[in-house]
C-alpha cells in the first residue's frame, strides 16, 4: 500500500481531502462514529471517500451544513505560528503584511508559559514578518524575503529558518520554494518553506499537519543509525509536564514536539522507540509520518484520558517497549490508589451536568474524563471532525471508544467555534458547566450563567492523577457561576430575539430561504 | 523597502475592525481569510490588556472565512449571504464590511455591494481595508471616512454651538482607550461643551454619529491619527477643526488644554474656569499627599525611563514624566510608523517637553532594534523605567528594570477601564509607577 503521508512532496493534501473532514454537522455522537466509518475509510486511498459510496460515483462525504452566516476563526496559518514559531532555536519567517502576525501575542504568552512548564529559559517568541506592503503585491516580494533571511540568520544563528505562505502571497505567487532553495545553499541550514495560507483549508487543523510535514521532511534525522531505546516521542502543544511521571514505571524519557522544543530534540524523533499523542486530531500526521518514514512505532491506543483509555494506552506503550509484562500490576496499583477519592469526588459531582467543546479527540477524551467522574453529558460540541486518522489505527478510534465505554452522548455538534450557535447549543441541554478550549465561545456561556473550565493545559486531565485534578478542579469552576449569574442578569447577547428564539442551530443551511423574509 | 518586523506593535488594516466595533451596536463584517480578524483580536483586544471585545467583536464578529472557491471564482456571493444573514442574526444598529488582503487581491467589490444594500435603506457601509494597505492606523482613518461618507451622508443644516465631535486615542489599539475617553468626555463637559466622543461606553452609538455634522467644530487630540478624517470633514461639511497634538496628563496640562479648547469655541470661561479651580483643588489635595512618599524616598526609584510606543501615549507621558515629575527621559522610540510628512512635527514635540528639557524621538517599527535600543538606553545605574509593550518585558529583565505597559501588546497587565490621562489619570499613573517600587522588592 502506498503511503500515507508524503514526504517527497513539499506540499500537504488539506484534511477536508486526505480524511474527509467535516465542519458543520449535528447529531449524536454513535450516529457520527457511525457516519465516520473508520475501520473502512482507513482502507481506502482516497479516505476523504468512506469506502461505501464506490456504486454512487465513488465519493461518500459525511453530509454536512453549508451555513451562511460565519463568524471568524483561526486559520491555518496561525497555527503554523503557533507550532513552528515556538521552536526554541530557529526561526520562522511570515511572508506577508503585518497582519498576519498580529496573533503573536498571544502565542507569546502561550510560549512564554510553554516554556517554564518545561522548565526551559524564559525568552520572547522570534517570529518574523516581512511586513509586506502595497508595492510588494504589485511587484512582488522575493527580495525582502532574501533580506529578511540574511536578517534572521545574522541576528539570532538560528539552526533552521521556516517560511510561512499567507493568503496575499499565495494569490500573488510568491515563490518561497525557490528562495528558499536558493538561501539554503548560501546559509548552509535548512530553510524549509510552509504552504499554510490561511484560505487553503476550511480548517485551521491543516495547519498542523502543515508543520509537523515541514519537521519531518527537512529537520529529523535521516539516518537515525543511533535509535534511542528509551526515547519516546510525544506530539502536544503547551501542556505541563505529566507524561514523564506517567511514564515513569516503563523507564521511558519523553521527547515532546514540537511547541518548546529545540532543533535537536526534533531531529531525534526519528531515533526514538516510539510516537504517542495527547490528541490524535493534533498527532496523527507526525506520528504516521515517523512510523512510514523511520519505522518508529505509533501507540495504537485512544489517548491516556480517563480510565479505561489510560489502561489501553500504557499497555499499548508497554507492548511497542517490550514491558508487557511490567504493565499489569502498576495499572492495577494505580485503580487501587486512586479508587477512595475517585468515589468521593464521583459521590460530591452527583447530579451535575457538563458540556465539552474543544477540537475533535481530545473533546472524546474530555468526555470520557468528565464521565469517569460521574458527570452527566448530554451536549458536546466539536471544532471539526475527522472522521478517521492518517493512521487509520482501529484502537485510535476515539469517538467510538467514547461511545463503547462510556455510551452515546445525544446531542453531538460539529462546529467551528460558531459563537452564535453556542448559545442554543447550550440551551438545549442547560448544562452547569462547560469544558472548553480556543477564543471566542466561553464569553458567550458567561452570558447564560454557565462558568467555563478554559483547558489551558490540555495535560492537566491526563492519566489517573487527571481524574482526580479535574474533579477537585470542578468545584472550584462550579462556584464561579455565582459570576455568570450576574452576568446573565444583566448582560445582554449581540443576536437578535429572532435568532436567539431559534431551536435548530443549522436552520439557515436547510432553509436559507427564511433570509429572503423580512 | 520597508523593513522585516520582530514583535510588532500594531495589527494591519483589516484592525480597522475593532474601530468600528468601539461605536455601540456597530457591527463589523469581515470579508477575509478566516484568521485575519481573529488575529486582529489578539494584538488589539485580548493580548492589549484582556481589554475584551464585547458586543459584535471577538468571537461574535461575522466573518466569510473566504476559501480557495472564493479565491477561483471570487467572493460576493458568499459575502451577499454573509451580509443578508448578518442583519437577521445580529441586533446591530451599523454593519461594516471590511476586505482583507485576499478578497481585494481578487477584486471583490465591497462598496459596490454594500450600495446595494444602502439603496434598500439598510446601514451597511463598506471599507477597502486590505493589510497590505499598512497598519491599523491606517485602517481606522480609512473606517471613518467611509462611515462618515456612507453612513452619517451629507448635511447642510445649522451647526450647534458649543457641540462638538472629539477624535483622540485610536479604540482598542490605545489600551487605556476607554478610560481616557472617559476622562476627556469628562473634562469638556465639565468645562460646558456637549461631546460626541463617538466611542466606548459613553457614546450613544450611531445616533451620535448622525450627529457629528451638527458640530460646532471637530477637536483633534493625537500627534497625526485622525488628521486625515478631520480635514476630510473640514472639506465635506465646512467644519472647523482644532488640533491639539498631546494628550493632557496632569493638572497643568489638563486645565491648559481645557482653556485652550474653550478660546478656540469662543464659548462661556466662567464655568470653565470654576471646573478648573474645582478640579486643581482636589489634583493638588492628592499630590500634596503623594510628595511625602516622593520626597522621602529616592534609593530603589526610578531616574530616568524610556518610552516606547504609539506616537500619542508616547510623547504624553514623556512630557508629563519629565516635565511634572522631573524624570529624565533618556530614549523615547514610536512604533507606530505615522506617515513620513508628519515626522519632523513629532519629533519637535520632543524638543521643547518643558523648560530647559528636550528629548530626542526615534521611529522604529523593528521590535528587535526597539528592544536593542533599549537594553542599550543610558540609565546609568539608577532603577531603569520603561514604559512600553510587553515586547519590552525581556529586556526590562535583562536591565533589572521596571516595565509599565501602556501601548499594544499588553499582556502582562489587565485593563478594564483604566485611564492615565487628564486630572484623574495622571494620579493613576503616578500609582502605577511607584507601586512597582514599595514593599521590599
Amino acid at each position: 500500500m502506498a503511503n500515507k503521508v508524503k514526504l517527497d512532496l513539499v506540499n500537504v493534501e488539506n484534511r477536508e481531502d486526505r480524511l474527509g473532514s467535516i465542519i458543520s454537522w449535528d447529531g449524536s455522537a454513535s450516529r457520527l462514529a457511525e457516519l465516520s466509518k473508520y475501520e473502512a475509510r482507513a482502507q481506502k486511498k482516497n479516505r476523504a471517500c468512506g469506502g461505501c459510496g464506490e456504486n454512487a460515483g465513488g465519493y461518500c462525504r459525511i453530509q454536512e451544513f453549508d451555513m451562511p452566516f460565519n463568524q471568524q476563526t483561526m486559520c491555518s496559518h496561525s497555527i503554523v505560528a503557533c507550532q513552528i514559531g515556538n521552536i526554541t532555536d530557529c526561526i520562522l519567517i511570515e511572508h506577508s503584511p503585518i497582519g498576519c502576525s498580529a496573533i503573536h501575542p498571544r502565542f507569546n504568552m502561550g510560549y512564554k508559559i510553554g516554556l517554564a512548564r518545561r522548565g526551559k529559559p524564559i525568552e520572547s517568541i522570534r517570529i518574523f514578518s516581512t511586513n509586506l506592503l502595497e508595492e510588494d503585491m504589485l511587484f512582488g516580494a522575493a527580495e525582502k524575503l532574501r533580506r529578511t533571511i540574511r536578517d534572521a540568520y545574522e541576528r539570532f544563528a538560528p539552526k533552521a529558518i521556516f517560511l510561512s505562505m499567507s493568503c496575499s502571497t499565495a494569490v500573488i505567487g510568491e515563490d518561497i520554494e525557490g528562495v528558499g532553495e536558493e538561501l539554503e545553499e548560501e546559509l548552509g541550514i535548512p530553510i524549509v518553506p510552509m504552504h499554510c495560507e490561511g484560505f487553503r483549508s476550511k480548517h485551521w487543523s491543516t495547519g498542523f499537519d502543515i508543520s509537523q510535514h515541514a519537521v519531518v521532511r527537512q529537520i529529523v534525522n535521516k539516518n537515525p543509525e543511533n535509535k534511542q531505546k528509551d526515547l519516546i516521542n510525544i506530539v502536544a502543544l503547551w501542556g505541563t509536564d505529566y507524561f514523564t511521571e506517567m511514564l515513569k514505571p516503563l523507564n521511558l524519557r519523553v521527547n515532546y514536539m514540537i511547541d518548546m522544543a529545540s532543533f535537536d530534540e526534533l531531529r531525534q524523533a526519528s531515533e526514538a522507540a516510539a510516537t504517542a499523542t495527547f490528541c490524535h486530531t493534533l498527532g496523527s500526521y507526525m506520528a504516521t509520518a515517523l512510523e512510514e518514514e523511520y519505522g518508529v512505532p505509533q501507540i495504537n491506543a485512544p489517548q491516556p484520558y480517563g480510565i479505561a483509555a489510560t489502561d489501553e494506552w500504557l499497555r499499548a506503550v508497554a507492548k511497542v517497549v517490550g514491558k508487557e509484562g511490567e504493565i499489569d500490576a502498576y495499572i492495577q496499583s494505580e485503580h487501587e490508589r486512586i479508587a477512595p477519592k475517585l468515589a468521593e469526588l464521583r459521590e460530591k459531582l452527583q447530579g451535575i451536568k457538563g458540556f465539552v467543546a474543544t477540537g475533535s479527540s481530545f473533546a472524546h477524551a474530555m468526555a470520557e474524563v468528565i464521565r469517569e467522574l460521574g458527570v452527566q453529558i448530554d451536549g458536546s460540541i466539536v471544532f471539526h471532525h475527522d472522521p478517521v486518522y492518517d493512521s487509520g489505527y482501529e484502537n485510535q478510534d476515539t469517538l467510538k471508544h467514547l461511545v463503547e465505554h462510556y455510551g452515546d452522548i445525544p446531542n453531538f455538534t460539529v462546529s467551528k467555534t460558531q459563537q452564535f450557535q453556542f448559545s442554543g447549543l447550550l440551551k438545549r441541554v442547560n448544562p452547569d458547566f462547560i469544558i472548553i478550549r480556543h477564543n471566542g465561545l466561553a464569553p458567550v456561556a458567561a452570558k447564560l450563567g454557565i462558568p467555563s473550565f478554559a483547558m489551558g493545559d490540555e495535560h492537566f486531565p491526563l492519566g489517573y492523577d487527571g481524574i482526580i485534578r479535574t474533579g477537585e478542579a470542578l468545584f472550584e469552576i462550579l462556584a464561579r457561576k455565582k459570576f455568570g449569574q450576574v452576568l446573565k442578569r444583566h448582560v445582554k447577547l449581540p443576536y437578535t430575539d429572532w435568532w436567539l428564539a431559534q431551536e435548530d442551530q443549522f436552520i439557515l443551511a436547510k432553509h436559507p430561504e427564511i433570509l429572503d423574509e423580512d | 523597502m520597508s523593513n522585516s518586523i520582530l514583535h510588532p506593535h500594531y495589527g494591519c488594516a483589516i484592525g480597522a475592525a475593532y474601530t468600528v466595533a468601539a461605536i455601540p451596536k456597530a457591527v463589523p463584517i469581515a470579508n477575509s481569510g478566516p484568521g485575519c480578524v481573529d488575529n486582529q483580536y489578539c494584538m488589539l483586544a485580548s493580548g492589549n490588556g484582556f481589554q475584551g471585545a464585547g458586543f459584535a467583536g471577538g468571537g461574535a464578529m461575522p466573518s466569510a472565512n473566504l476559501g480557495e472557491k472564493e479565491i477561483v471564482f471570487g467572493g460576493i456571493p458568499r459575502l451577499d449571504l454573509l451580509v443578508k444573514s448578518t442583519l437577521k442574526i445580529i441586533d446591530g444598529d451599523l454593519f461594516v464590511i471590511l476586505s482583507g488582503c485576499s478578497s481585494e487581491l481578487i477584486g471583490d467589490d465591497i462598496v459596490a455591494l454594500a450600495k446595494e444594500y444602502q439603496e434598500k435603506g439598510k446601514p451597511v457601509v463598506a471599507v477597502e481595508a486590505a493589510g497590505f494597505k499598512g497598519n491599523n492606523l491606517v485602517g481606522h482613518e480609512l473606517a471613518l471616512e467611509a462611515i462618515i461618507d456612507q453612513y452619517v451622508g451629507d448635511y447642510d443644516g445649522e451647526r450647534t454651538r458649543g457641540l462638538i465631535n472629539v477624535f483622540s486615542e485610536v479604540p482598542y489599539f490605545n489600551t487605556n482607550w476607554r478610560g481616557d475617553l472617559i476622562e476627556l468626555k469628562r473634562v469638556l463637559e465639565g468645562a460646558g461643551f456637549e461631546v460626541n466622543i463617538l466611542f466606548g461606553p459613553q457614546s450613544a452609538g450611531v445616533s451620535e454619529w448622525k450627529t457629528i455634522p451638527k458640530a460646532q467644530f471637530n477637536l483633534l487630540v493625537s500627534p497625526w491619527v485622525g488628521l486625515s478624517t478631520v480635514e476630510y470633514l473640514k472639506e465635506k461639511y465646512g467644519q472647523d477643526y482644532l488640533h491639539i497634538p498631546i494628550l493632557p496628563i496632569g493638572e497643568e496640562a489638563t486645565s491648559g488644554f481645557l482653556r485652550q479648547v474653550v478660546e478656540f469655541a469662543g464659548i462661556d470661561k466662567e464655568k470653565s474656569e470654576k471646573f478648573i479651580a474645582k478640579e486643581a483643588d482636589e489634583y493638588y489635595y492628592f499630590l500634596e499627599h503623594f510628595s511625602e512618599f516622593f520626597s522621602e524616598y529616592w534609593y530603589g526609584l526610578p531616574s530616568r525611563f524610556a518610552t516606547v510606543g504609539d506616537s500619542a501615549y508616547n510623547i504624553a507621558v514623556t512630557k508629563f514624566l519629565a516635565g511634572q515629575i522631573g524624570l529624565i527621559p533618556i530614549k523615547q522610540i514610536i512604533t507606530d510608523n505615522p506617515p513620513q510628512k508628519y515626522r519632523a512635527g513629532i519629533a519637535k514635540l520632543y524638543e521643547n517637553l518643558s523648560e530647559g528639557i528636550s528629548a530626542e524621538a526615534l521611529f522604529i517599527e523593528d521590535g528587535y532594534e526597539v528592544e536593542k535600543e533599549v537594553e542599550n538606553a543610558p540609565f546609568c545605574g539608577s532603577v531603569p523605567l520603561i514604559i512600553g509593550s510587553s515586547w519590552e518585558k525581556d529586556a526590562a529583565v535583562k536591565l533589572g528594570g521596571l516595565l509599565i505597559e501602556t501601548t499594544t501588546p499588553v499582556t502582562e497587565e489587565l485593563v478594564i477601564n483604566r485611564s492615565y490621562i487628564g486630572y484623574k489619570g495622571a494620579l493613576s499613573l503616578l500609582e502605577k509607577i511607584y507601586t512597582l517600587t514599595v514593599g521590599g522588592k
